[in-house]
């Protein structure tokens, strides 16, 4: 049987090139858009290069200090004191890595000037971090107490700086006027990874604010906001997956007993949280809620009204296709078909023409994700069509498939026999 | 005739029901698209205000661990004299970290007159940084250290929008002004044109600019410096050691200001791109339905064509009615488009200017009216050319 609706629905569409490349390109160009979008979103948040333990990992990245009374706001990166102070020394996590959000320095060489991205890191930052050295070693825990001025660069800086990828371990590297002794080279990642991004990765004892920071001596006295507001991020590796709540426990109280509400500032918010939660309290949250169930309800409705606009077109298109077949349908009636026969057969036939569709889409997306990786729109940033995206892509069809089969079909089954006949 | 056809549009009312909806819907994703347009395009054709080429940012952390005026002011004025004594270098100054095309923000709110006013984007500013930045005065004078002295009242000096927003169209220089529930009083010195700080497609809002003093020199980061026309990276490099060299323990970046601007301008321009491709492709599907569906109604409608072919209609009123019933019918979904898409500027939206979305809105009811003629002319004509004796001989 479904053979047969396979034969018809091919002699159908042959039938009506025109239509037939309407309907296609419609389908084909929104599958596009949606899987090259997925590819994308995927790509930043799934495990990938070079953290792979997301799913034990916590991340620390922002520090908000609030006067509720007055209104007043503080808030941007974590200090280092307070991450290298009280969450380094936390039981639960395995490790803790502690890093700055990259900064740009600039580097002059053959009278040219690179912009170069640093991050100051300490050494389990590497024992984490999974990166793929091309060359050489990290700097380790002695280096860095030591504040040796040792760097970690990305391919893309060697190539940049010394012209090429490889050899360049032990030669040195000047930026902001600074000499450091590269101790090994890695593989690039993108920008979108802010946690680990950076194109020379250096010790954070070396950084030049280190010594003269708040709290030192010599310098002025700590303030609250010194203690908890600075230019750092942490990551907090569980030892196992099952750990995790665990240490999210242990991270709450730890906060509550460093932070008491004073006269100056009443609210301390400092998250540990995923990288989806982290996401989701940017854009769609706050610091009381992570906004999880808006950001999905959003996304959701983004993709809804973003297959409208196809489906309506199909839609139409669908029910001139089958009005034009309105003689079949008269035949198969007054032959005794029943309605829900003819409904489960244009549904058939539409879901047919739509995976048709998401073949194309298939391609093209491909053709697509090869074009981006290829232009190097972001750099280090490589898409992939992995099995996730192409289950989406599938069900994405099915979905569509069926929404601008129904109304169609459900038209055409109430069809009178007798004008059904009559038409032509 | 109209009523006619309304009569005819009522009768296919089941049919018409998803062209519809598809006008409706194109509608909406042509009036976001347009809405962000014209907003875009009206910023873009206002001047920027400053002259950002040859200007290069330099950012630092204050290295001095004092608190103390005397030594800091030694300390910076030290720099600014070193600086300024290579010969590339035309002008230096001070500068908070809001510059333009900074990412930067600072504001301030306050009510005057009972008109309150807020955010104020807020500016710590020399008596050098108007050369800096090549900024045009309207009236009055920029900051003038052996001038101001004089004063007893602070001065400041504020931007077009914001004099606008004070004093209507009356001259603002020279007025001294105090916010309602505040105690200091300020003397306005001169009015700069609106600097557009958040790149050339971003709407500029109230402004003003106040000097800074010695004090600040603990917490200012930035220095600008107008450079000549033979700086190149040689001497970028070799202006980093100096300083390097005079400020130690410090962090230090050069960044120039036309990259800046142009990144800042980057962040606007990509999602427009990859918005209006969307839209573009989608808008184009649409097309292909509409061409699609209005060819197989007018196949459909041979034998009524034929007749009214037959008793004497030329071909131009054929597919001149056909075009209009689908004008019509694209009407009855712009007026309900209208009624949402009025909401926006009568609710103010997104703080946009209501002349934005009205504009808009004509251009949006105006494509979506040729998008629809095209769509139809091309079937409507193939509806004139039959012929009346075959037409009715099929029935």
């Amino acid at each position: 049987m479904l053979k047969n609706y396979f034969k018809i629905a091919l002699a159908v569409l042959k039938r009506r090139k025109f239509f037939t490349f309407i309907s296609l390109f419609g389908i084909s160009f929104t599958l596009t858009i949606l899987m090259v979008t997925t590819a994308l979103i995927d790509k930043v948040l799934s495990p990938a290069y070079p953290d792979y333990r997301r799913d034990r990992s916590l991340y620390i990245s922002k520090a908000s200090l609030l006067n509720t009374k007055e209104g007043w706001y503080n808030g941007s990166s974590v200090s280092f004191r307070f991450l290298n102070d009280y969450v380094a020394k936390m039981k639960t996590p395995e490790k803790v890595g502690i890093f700055t959000f990259s900064s740009s320095a600039n580097a002059y060489v053959n009278n040219k000037k690179l912009v170069i991205e640093y991050k100051y890191t300490n050494a389990p930052f590497w024992e984490i971090a999974e990166f793929d050295f091309l060359e050489g070693k990290p700097y380790n825990e002695q280096q860095v107490q030591q504040a040796a001025r040792v760097a970690v660069i990305t391919d893309r800086t060697a190539t940049k700086y010394f012209g090429r990828a490889e050899g360049v371990t032990g030669k040195y590297i000047e930026l902001d006027n600074v000499n450091y002794r590269v101790s090994g080279v890695v593989k690039g990642i993108p920008r979108s990874n802010r946690n680990f991004y950076g194109e020379i990765y250096l010790p954070y004892s070396v950084s030049k604010n280190f010594n003269g920071m708040a709290g030192t001596t010599g310098v002025r006295d700590l303030s609250v906001q010194d203690r908890f507001i600075g230019k750092y991020g942490a990551v907090l590796l569980a030892r196992s997956e099952a750990d995790v709540p665990a240490m999210r426990a242990e991270y709450a109280q730890l906060l509550k007993k460093v932070f008491k509400p004073q006269t100056e500032y009443d609210k301390l918010y400092i998250h540990a949280e995923s990288i989806v939660e982290g996401l989701a309290r940017n854009i769609f949250g706050n610091n009381e809620e992570t906004g999880i169930v808006r950001m999905f309800t959003f996304a959701a409705l983004l993709v809804f009204l973003f297959l409208l606009l196809p489906t309506i077109n199909l839609v139409n298109i669908n029910i001139t296709r089958i009005m034009e077949r309105s003689s079949e349908i008269g035949v198969r009636k007054a032959f005794g078909a029943s309605s829900r026969t003819l409904v489960y057969q244009f549904l058939i036939e539409n879901i047919i023409l739509t995976l048709l569709g998401g073949l194309i889409g298939l391609v093209l997306s491909s053709i697509a994700i090869y074009m981006f990786n290829q232009a190097d729109i972001l750099p280090d940033l490589n898409l992939a069509l992995n099995l996730k995206v192409l289950v989406f892509g599938l069900l994405l069809c099915l979905v569509f498939g069926f929404l601008s089969g129904v109304y169609p079909a459900w038209r055409m089954s109430r069809m009178n026999v007798v004008y059904a006949l009559k038409a032509k | 005739m109209l009523k006619h056809l309304f009569k005819l549009i009522w009768n296919k009312r089941k049919q018409n029901v998803l062209f519809l909806s598809e006008i409706l819907v194109s509608f909406a994703v042509i009036f976001a698209v347009m809405s962000m347009l014209v907003n875009y395009y009206l910023n873009y054709s206002k001047p920027s205000g400053i002259e950002y080429e040859r200007v290069w940012s330099v950012s630092y952390r204050n290295p001095l661990k004092t608190e103390n005026r005397d030594s800091l002011s030694l300390f910076y004025e030290n720099i600014r004299r070193a600086l300024k004594a290579m010969p590339q270098v035309r002008e230096v100054t001070y500068s908070s970290a809001n510059f333009p095309y900074s990412g930067s923000v600072s504001t301030t709110g306050f009510s005057y007159k009972g008109n309150n006013l807020n955010p104020i984007n807020t500016y710590m500013v020399e008596d050098d940084y108007q050369k800096v930045l090549g900024m045009k005065l309207v009236e009055g004078r920029w900051f003038n250290s052996d001038q101001d002295r004089l004063n007893a009242v602070k001065p400041m000096v504020i931007n077009t929008s914001l004099k606008r927003a004070m004093f209507g169209d009356d001259a603002a220089a020279g007025k001294t002004v105090q916010a309602d529930d505040e105690k200091e009083r300020w003397k306005i010195i001169g009015v700069v044109e609106d600097v557009k700080a958040d790149g050339d497609y971003r709407p500029t809002g109230p402004a003003f600019y106040r000097k800074i003093d010695t004090a600040s020199f603990s917490w200012l980061g930035n220095l600008l410096i107008k450079v000549g026309p033979d700086a190149d990276a040689a001497f970028e490099s070799k202006m980093s050691k100096l300083l390097s060299s005079m400020m130690q323990n410090t962090d230090l970046e050069i960044r120039h200001m036309d990259e800046m601007r142009d990144s800042k301008n980057g962040e606007t321009i990509i999602p427009v791109i990859i918005f209006m491709t969307v839209a573009g492709f989608l808008i184009f599907n649409v097309a292909l339905g509409l061409f699609g569906v209005l060819w197989y109604n007018i196949s459909q409608r041979r034998a009524e064509i034929g007749l009214r072919m037959a008793i004497g209609a030329s071909s131009g009123s054929i597919s001149g009615q056909l075009v209009s019933e689908s004008l019509l019918l694209a009407s009855l979904s712009l007026v309900v488009g209208t009624f949402f898409a009025i909401q926006f500027p009568l609710l103010s939206v997104f703080n946009v200017p209501a002349g934005v979305y009205l504009i808009a809105l004509l251009l949006s009811i105006l494509f979506i009216y040729l998008l629809v003629i095209f769509c139809a002319f091309y079937p409507g004509r193939q509806a004139a050319a039959i012929h009346p004796a075959i037409a009715l001989h099929e029935e």
